[in-house]
């Protein structure tokens, strides 16, 4: 399974994340998620969100993931950017691409790797008030 | 031995660090040195259920044994996304 992981300070390109899209010939199935900052955090209007990363150790827990999910579906490939620093209500702070034969798989993955990553992955966010 | 220690999100203002120093006899466990680190920073006393450890770039257990070069995390609930 191929995979690519990017955790940036920069805003999220979805345009050339497209662009740089791939899948072969056996494959029938890719879906994009895309996170976005709310407006509100626990009933309070917001401006933005800080995100805050243990780098080395996103790293390592994003490749447990990979691994796993590559026992659990046959994914071809994932690609994962989660953004660090400041991001304003109605950007993207998280944009996933998964690639697998069939819809369902590739559904049931990206769901997974969702909820792994928001169980174990060490990103934190504090709220910036609006 | 002393181990560092590194506080993430709000435990670093808690503490008022993000790292520090401590002391541990040779051959305690991840659950002795907790005890160490919450005498030293009292305000996490509070959050010590709901915190987690990784020693490196692991999850460990309360009764890890800790070893010369490792270094501990603490930090509460992750929330990517």
């Amino acid at each position: 399974m191929k995979h690519q992981l990017v955790i940036t300070n920069e805003p999220i390109d979805e345009v050339a994340l497209l662009r740089a899209r791939s899948i072969s010939e056996g494959m029938g199935a890719m879906i994009h998620f895309l996170g976005v900052v709310r407006g509100t955090e626990d009933g309070k209007n917001i401006a933005a969100i800080e995100y805050e990363a243990f780098q080395k150790m996103v790293e390592h827990q994003f490749q447990l993931l990979f691994d796993e999910m590559e026992r659990r579906w046959p994914v071809e490939s994932v690609r994962l950017v989660h953004r660090v620093g400041v991001v304003k209500v109605n950007e993207p702070s998280l944009w996933i691409e998964v690639v697998a034969p069939h819809r369902g798989e590739a559904f049931a993955a990206c769901q997974w790797l969702i909820d792994e990553m928001k169980r174990v992955v060490p990103i934190w966010k504090k709220p910036i008030a609006g | 031995m002393r181990v560092p220690v590194h506080f993430y999100s709000y435990f670093k203002d808690l503490t008022g660090c993000a790292e520090a120093e401590l002391p541990a006899a040779e051959g305690c466990t991840l659950a002795d040195f907790l005890q160490v680190v919450l005498w030293e920073f009292p305000k996490l006393q509070a959050m010590e259920r709901s915190m987690l450890v990784a020693v490196g770039v692991e999850y460990q257990p309360r009764n890890y044994l800790l070893k010369e070069g490792d270094e501990v995390s603490l930090f509460p609930p992750v929330q990517g996304g």
